[in-house]
């Protein structure tokens, strides 16, 4: 792929590339420091610059505060406000008020394992963070693998949810940490599936590429399989255990699930990583379906790092929107709609691109020329329509036969009254 | 309206039923013989002209000699209402016999009557004591369960200081 | 596979402290996996033997118990009281009580379906989002029994003869606006829950009760309905002028979760026209007639019932003559309604189970009285 000329300069002081102020601080230790420890002045510039400077504050502010406003007004009623200005600390109030709790252990449970898994539920978050490109040179590892590092890496936290339920002696923590592993897995192979179709047009797993992919093509993969979309984000919802799939924290049938006996500081490591995760996913999904930190030509002049932002924090507002909204579904109707709805309809998204994929190679010779790709595009948003739907319907789901909403209206009181249908059906 | 059945009708409908079932009749209620309890009301449920098939009520009293269980009893179609009421006289260890494979409704308000009263249902599957805990000591429905200790019962003139002594009751039949 | 594999049932307590079970009730389920076993119930967290104490009150110092036994639904429960005991006293309410009794009685169901509508949806994992719109709602109606009797919950508002207070001049255009906010927002209920899918799959086919084991296990009231059987006391036996209104009663179709919500909801619909009718035609006249303070009825006995939003709610007061009641028996629709719960939930989820108490729609404070 072609790089192209960014207007960014290579002075420190360009904000839109901030990969300069670690280059100009990295290089300026590296003259008097001993030859190899900068790399671990990288790692810890890296950290800092990802996590401390753009996950925490996004997990406080649009996390907590902002899920907590929208969802508030949502169910008409208004978010935090009275902790500062328009509620606005209220994160760092919850913060602080976790910090002084008491993090109880039940006299009978595991407490070494009971310790060590908030500490590996904080681990994966971190270092997910280290293979997102946020601009042009704004990547702290840029792997040629980083699509297959992300998958792995997030499959560690639900390790250490089940180590989390089993080690508390509470039956309500065993509930949950069954059905967490139980969903995990049956949501992952859907997910795959969605992200190969995508590695296939893109050819590469490197997340820094497909973004200059998207910008080179002048698409976003979001528009060219909208179906791989919708899969992701129903499969990572379920993964991340938010409504309507977030069985294993249900807090009106198993009280909180895997996370009952833990209180205080733990507790508060689970809720923070679970949003951190969630920004994670969104930051993921923002990288590879919509487009990264470009923007059609706009990240000349508007800070990638801004537009990527930006993203992640839209992807999210999906999240909590569907919170807001929808019911949970059972146990065995996740796993039902997992296996006999989401991995087919993968499966034949992923056969669907793979033969677009040949055509595309076929009918350029080789050359892989952009216009094909808006053809595509639509031809893809009209199949993933045809495909949901006929999948459903072949798998016996109709619409027009369906309970009536209304009850039948009597006027005197009598006994039995049986239901006569004129369909046959009901 | 619902119509209250007469004492008189029930009672001709239990004997037509099985003969012998009934004990003595007032005006709205018609008191059964402990012996042939479940016979009867099995009967009056299954009965085209009765059809008493939604156990209504079903609650205790007691009367200082003796205990009563009443039940009201009702049909959906017909729309009527019946009470049925048997005694139990033995005062240590009351015993009737049990609706429950009846009426499935009564399983619960059978409980309930043992629980506050004492009263033993012969045939209930599960007897227990649903409201208050096990090993509760006494029946606290009873009359002579006392509220106060010192055995006084806290009435209209308590604040001037004359307790109120409970007395047999009048006969509270119709 | 079962040779190898061994799985032994085990026993799990939803209840008593659960965001879930309304109230301080314990369910002993013994799962195996996930499919229930056997359910018992556990029951009298909060007996406060109300029928022994009222034995010792005057009839007119037991219309505030009776308040607290249903803390939901108070001005239907001191209407089954005072009814019960007009009828052994012989009393008769004159017209604008009558009239000032069925509305309150309405409007008290549109409080309580609100309440059992948002809960019932906060069961099935729908985040608040439906016990926020709801109790928005319901905030209005307490509102007018606050201006109306004193209190929000406990009203204590009716009397032996008729009301404790006539209506103050700001009623009616209350409740008018209530009458004309609360059917666009029934819709709205509508259109959110009825129609929403995730609901559906989490309510048809949940629970199914059929109308035998209806009919055999005495339930009352909306779960009556839902498996069939069109039965209403408002409309079977009418009570304080219930007569002269012109409305329907909804029976649903197959006796499950699903049939339970969608009654309530046009429950409340017929509650609005009711009380519509009621207040266009409320006469003019004394709201109570004048009975003694130590009221002392004939011996005797009565058993006089109301339609309650939980189901069929009576009362049995035996007399003796003195100043208070002999016997003092409620017989309460929640405690008996839960005759059923243990043949519905068997063989269903865990989650299951918890959306069907939530579609029972149990006060404890009446199951334990």
């Amino acid at each position: 792929m072609t790089l192209l000329v960014f207007l960014a300069s290579k002075n420190w002081y360009d904000i839109r590339d901030l990969s300069n102020i670690s280059r100009v601080i990295l290089e300026g230790l590296d003259r008097f420091l001993p030859s190899g420890i900068v790399y671990v002045v990288a790692v810890l510039l890296g950290f800092v610059a990802s996590f401390l400077i753009f996950v925490l504050p996004s997990q406080l502010i649009v996390g907590v505060y902002g899920e907590r406003k929208i969802i508030g007004r949502m169910q008409s009623r208004l978010g935090p406000n009275r902790v500062g200005p328009k509620g606005l600390l209220q994160p760092i109030a919850d913060a602080i008020k976790l910090m002084q709790k008491e993090a109880l252990t039940p006299k009978f449970a595991d407490k070494a394992v009971m310790w060590v898994a908030p500490i590996i539920f904080v681990a994966p978050c971190v270092l997910l963070f280290a293979v997102i490109p946020f601009g042009p040179n704004m990547i702290i590892a840029d792997i040629p693998v980083a699509l297959l590092y992300f998958l792995a890496v997030s499959s560690i936290p639900v390790l250490a949810a089940f180590m989390a339920g089993w080690s508390a002696n509470n039956k309500y923590s065993l509930y949950g940490a069954m059905r967490i592993v139980a969903m995990t897995i049956s949501y992952e192979v859907p997910l795959v599936m969605a992200l190969m179709g995508v590695v296939l047009f893109t050819g590469t797993l490197s997340l820094q590429e497909m973004v200059l992919w998207q910008k080179s093509n002048d698409i976003w993969v979001v528009f060219l399989q909208p179906l791989a979309f919708a899969i992701y984000f129903i499969c990572v919802s379920a993964e991340l255990n938010r409504t309507p799939t977030d069985i294993a924290e249900a807090e009106s049938e198993i009280v909180a699930g895997y996370l009952t006996e833990y209180s205080g500081m733990k507790w508060g490591l689970f809720y923070g990583m679970d949003i951190g995760y969630a920004i994670a996913a969104s930051a993921f999904a923002a990288t590879v379906f919509l487009g990264g930190w470009s923007f059609f030509g706009l990240d000349k002049y508007i800070p990638p790092w801004a537009i990527f932002i930006a993203k992640t924090h839209l992807f999210y507002f999906l999240f909590i929107w569907t919170r807001g909204t929808l019911p949970r579904l059972r146990l065995d109707q996740l796993m039902t709609f997992a296996w006999k709805f989401m991995l087919p309809v993968a499966l034949i998204n992923l056969v669907v691109v793979a033969t677009e994929r040949m055509l595309w190679q076929e009918l350029t010779d080789g050359k892989l020329t952009q216009g094909y790709l808006y053809l595509f595009a639509i031809v893809n948003i009209a199949m993933a329509v045809a495909i949901v739907y006929a999948w459903a319907r072949m798998l016996g789901y109709s619409p027009k036969d369906e309970t009536p909403m209304r009850p039948r209206l009597f006027n005197d009181a009598r006994g039995y009254v049986p239901v006569v249908s004129e369909k046959g059906g009901r | 309206m619902t119509r209250q059945i007469s004492g008189a009708e029930l009672a001709a409908a239990s004997e037509r039923l099985v003969p012998g079932s009934v004990a003595k009749t007032t005006e709205w209620t018609c008191f059964l013989k402990p012996e042939t309890l479940r016979e009867t009301v099995a009967a009056l449920r299954l009965d085209p002209e009765m059809d008493l098939v939604h156990l209504t009520n079903l609650c205790g009293a007691d009367y200082w000699d003796h205990f009563e269980v009443v039940y009201h009893i009702q049909s959906f179609d017909k729309n009527h209402i019946a009470t049925l009421k048997v005694e139990a006289w033995d005062r240590e260890k009351p015993s009737v016999q049990s609706l429950v494979p009846v009426y499935h409704g009564a399983w619960m308000q059978e409980n309930e009557a043992y629980d506050l009263f004492g009263i033993v249902f012969e045939g209930h599957p599960k007897p227990y004591r649903i409201l208050l805990w096990e090993g509760f000591p006494g029946w606290p429905l009873r009359k002579d369960f006392l509220s106060m200790p010192g055995g006084l019962q806290p009435g209209l003139n308590e604040f001037s200081g004359v307790a109120r002594r409970i007395a047999p009751p009048v006969s509270v039949v119709e | 596979m079962s040779d190898q594999v061994k799985s032994e049932p085990f026993i799990l307590n939803i209840g008593p402290q659960h965001p879930s079970t309304h109230g301080v009730f314990r369910v002993k389920v013994k799962v195996d996996g996930e499919r229930i076993l056997d359910a018992e119930m556990v029951m009298g967290y909060l007996h406060r033997s109300i029928e022994k104490l009222a034995e010792e009150r005057t009839y007119t110092q037991n219309i505030p118990f009776t308040d607290r036994t249903d803390y939901l639904a108070s001005m239907s429960n001191n209407l089954g009281y005072v009814l019960a005991v007009e009828k052994l006293a012989g009393i008769d309410v004159p017209e604008r009580g009558q009239a000032i009794r069925v509305i309150m009685a309405e409007l008290q169901r549109l409080a309580s379906h609100c309440m059992a509508v948002g809960a019932f949806a906060n069961d099935t994992g729908a985040w608040q989002t439906p016990v926020m719109w709801t109790f928005r709602e319901r905030e209005k109606i307490l509102d007018i029994f606050e201006m109306t009797s004193g209190a929000r919950l406990t009203c204590n508002y009716m009397r032996i003869g008729g009301v404790a207070f006539d209506l103050r001049p700001e009623f009616e255009p209350m409740v008018r606006k209530i009458l004309a906010d609360f059917p666009p927002f029934i819709e709205q209920l509508e259109d959110m829950l009825s129609g929403n899918e995730i609901f559906r799959a989490r309510s048809i086919g949940v629970g199914v009760l059929s109308p035998e084991m209806a009919t055999n296990s005495s339930l009352s009231g909306p779960v009556l309905r839902s498996a069939g059987i069109a039965w209403d006391i408002r409309k079977a036996d009418p009570y304080s002028g219930y007569e002269k209104y012109d409305f329907q009663i909804a029976v649903g179709y197959n006796g499950d979760c699903y049939d339970r919500f969608i009654v309530r909801l046009e429950e409340m619909r017929q509650s609005c026209k009711i009380i519509r009718q009621a207040l266009d035609g409320l006469p003019g006249g004394p709201h109570s007639t004048q009975v003694p303070l130590a009221l002392r009825p004939p011996a005797g006995e009565a058993y006089a019932r109301v339609e309650g939003p939980r189901g069929e709610l009576g009362y049995y007061v035996v007399s003796d003559e003195g100043p208070t009641p002999y016997r003092f028996h409620i017989r309460p629709p929640s405690f008996i309604n839960l005759s059923a719960l243990r043949e519905i939930t068997i063989g269903s989820t865990v989650a299951d189970a918890i959306v069907i108490l939530g579609s029972i729609d149990i006060v404890v404070g009446e199951i334990d009285r």
